[in-house]
């Protein structure tokens, strides 16, 4: 019998992919096991953001060669919502906005098709209300913005932290934040990251891509990996994005 | 091309109304002059082919003057099914008449466009004629209730909705039935008196191979507010005229429209405003959803006449195709002749927000559910401008 601890949640395997022909993930492994929290750093054009979408499914990214497990499970196998259903959440670089539907109405919608595929029942609206509630206090986001229009007006910083928000209320074991650093001033980067830590327990993980080392004093990571031309080139500890964060990149390139 | 607009007036029953001689005459004239019905080269039949209704065969709905009456409920009833028609007893400043009991000075129509209101003059067989009193808001909306219960019928009516001073009322018209080779042209004429407001939804959901001419007819008058939400659902053929007089100072015009067309459903929208008076507004906004081989046609136009300054006028039409062979044709046109005014006009169609899909998809949410969530969403803003709670749930329920 497999040890516990030695079961990966998630198992990137000499990852390819690519969009409109160009190789972005040019053989890239990753393992992250439950409770931990990990970083990718790397240059713009890296493939920082392929991984993300490719993780949640995004159709435009085709995967030619490698392997992602995710509890046990072939990732790529399954559909953009059967990965959010068994527990993957992705936060948005750049959250969309959505006229005309409620924030409150699709995080509903959302939680009972997560429920219904669990076989749990559906939450009744006082239940589903408390946790809103809960929840929305997390990222200090205000309750009439849960109401309205999913990020319909919203500042970047509410748009960030209403990511965090959806994910707070969605609970799930593996989220990906897709440089949600970006665009927030210090205050909001704290809340959002204030938020992050809440979240965390011994049976989640956490993914969080950054290109600056600035997230990681308020989310720390128990591991730094690199992602330099499409594979992750170095691994380390926190200390990893420090030395990155003084020597910058191109002590990675020359390297090289 | 098959039968001609006298052969298909012929097939019907001569009108039971007593129009005005003068409009009678230029029905005939126009029937007889333009002898044919319109085809694609005609500008306002430009995307609308009427070859099949030229060769229908159908015999007219006639009606007795007297209306069955109707337990009292929640609304001021007028129901049209099939060969009766039933009417709920007015209430205080309301007066309800049928068509064919008024004489020809009762009518306040004044003027016959198109073989669709000429083919009405001659060949309507009934409507009602509705007065709000001066200084009255009517406690109950009115609903009026169109049904089309057998095969190969024509439901031909004329009704004409006359408002005093100062008074408000709110008005529902629904359509429906099931029933193959029917044909409705109903024509309806709205005079708004002085500082009077009228709020209209009406709901269109006939199926069966059902053709719908719907010809609506407006005159404003001083400080008057009219809203027209008009929502056209799986209709196989549905041609709307909205056509809007405003013809004096401070009027407010609202005119919203939701069309969902599936299969091979064909829905038109045609509106024209006519801003003939100063500081006056009009806000227009129609939305479709197009699937499978449906089409549709939005055809806007707003007027502005040269002595009509500081007109705030916007125009909007925005469509969404779910299919590869879904068409719309969509035609905004603006005509401005005065030189102090505000108006804007525009139409974009494209298909879902494939960002959005993805979005709601990856916080777990079905491809079907998310693409009906965006439907509605894009939808919302017609919806929440329904009034009436049984049209509103209508709406929904189509987009469910």
């Amino acid at each position: 019998m497999l040890d516990r601890i030695d079961k990966h949640m998630l198992k990137i395997t000499d990852l390819h992919a690519s969009i409109n022909g160009t190789e972005i993930l040019k053989g890239l492994s990753l393992e992250i096991n439950a409770g931990e929290v990990h970083a990718i750093m790397g240059p713009n054009g890296a493939g920082k953001s392929t991984l993300a979408s490719v993780l949640a499914g995004k159709e435009d990214y085709e995967v030619t060669s490698g392997t992602i497990t995710f509890e046990d499970q072939d990732l790529l196998d399954l559909s953009i919502e059967e990965r959010a259903r068994e527990g993957l959440f992705l936060a948005f670089q750049y959250p969309v906005e959505i006229p005309g539907v409620s924030n409150v109405n699709f995080l509903k919608t959302a939680i009972n098709e997560i429920r219904e595929h669990k076989g749990l029942p559906a939450l009744s609206a006082k239940d589903f209300l408390s946790l809103v509630k809960e929840k929305s206090a997390l990222v200090d986001l205000d309750a009439s913005l849960a109401s309205r229009a999913v990020n319909e007006g919203f500042s970047g910083g509410e748009k960030k932290r209403n990511e965090i928000f959806q994910m707070a209320m969605l609970e799930p074991k593996l989220a990906v934040l897709d440089e949600t650093d970006s665009g927030l001033d210090i205050d909001a980067l704290r809340i959002v990251a204030g938020g992050v830590n809440a979240l965390k327990s011994k049976e989640n993980a956490t993914l969080v891509i950054t290109h600056y080392q600035r997230l990681l004093d308020y989310i720390i990571p128990d591991f730094v990996h690199v992602l330099y031309d499409g594979k992750i080139v170095k691994t380390g500890g926190k200390e990893l994005a420090l030395e990155l964060e003084e020597k910058g990149y191109d002590w990675i390139k020359s390297a090289e | 091309m098959s039968g001609t607009l006298i052969d298909f007036c012929k097939q019907l029953e001569p009108t039971q109304l007593k129009l005005p001689s003068a409009l009678l005459q230029a029905a005939t004239d126009g029937v007889e002059f333009q002898h044919h019905f319109p085809t694609t080269r005609d500008e306002s039949w430009k995307y609308t082919r009427l070859g099949r209704v030229a060769s229908l065969s159908v015999s007219a709905i006639r009606f007795n003057q007297t209306a069955q009456p109707l337990a009292s409920s929640e609304y001021i009833d007028i129901i049209f099914d099939n060969e009766r028609w039933h009417c709920s007893e007015p209430i205080e400043g309301l007066h309800i008449a049928f068509a064919g009991s008024l004489d020809s000075t009762e009518w306040n129509a004044c003027t016959l466009e198109g073989h669709v209101q000429h083919i009405n003059a001659l060949t309507a067989q009934g409507g009602v004629s509705i007065r709000v009193d001066d200084h009255v808001s009517l406690s109950k909306p009115i609903r009026i209730i169109h049904r089309i219960q057998d095969e190969n019928k024509a439901l031909i009516l004329h009704h004409q909705l006359i408002m005093g001073r100062n008074s408000t009322a709110q008005l529902e018209v629904i359509f429906e039935g099931k029933s193959d080779g029917t044909y409705a042209n109903v024509l309806f004429d709205f005079f708004i008196g002085p500082g009077s407001k009228l709020h209209t939804d009406m709901l269109q959901q006939a199926t069966g191979v059902h053709y719908g001419f719907h010809t609506h007819r407006i005159y404003q008058q001083k400080d008057s507010t009219f809203a027209l939400q008009t929502i056209t659902s799986n209709t196989h053929f549905t041609r709307n005229d909205v056509e809007v007089f405003s013809q004096e100072e401070g009027t407010h015009t609202q005119l919203y429209g939701a069309f969902i067309g599936t299969e091979n459903n064909h829905i038109d929208n045609h509106t024209y405003v006519h801003h003939s008076a100063p500081n006056c507004t009009s806000d227009e906004n129609y939305k479709g959803v197009l699937s499978n081989k449906a089409t549709g046609v939005f055809n806007g136009k707003v007027k502005v006449y040269q002595d009509a300054q500081k007109i705030n006028a916007y125009q909007s039409n925005k469509n969404i195709l779910l299919s590869d062979l879904a068409t719309i044709n969509a035609k905004p046109e603006l005509e401005i002749y005065a030189d102090d005014v505000k108006c804007s006009h525009g139409s974009t169609t494209g298909q879902l927000d494939q960002q959005a899909l993805f979005f709601l998809r990856a916080r777990g949410i079905s491809e079907t559910k998310a693409t009906d969530m965006l439907i509605k969403g894009f939808m919302a803003e017609i919806v929440g401008a329904v009034k009436s709670s049984h049209i509103q749930e209508a709406l929904q329920a189509l987009l469910d």
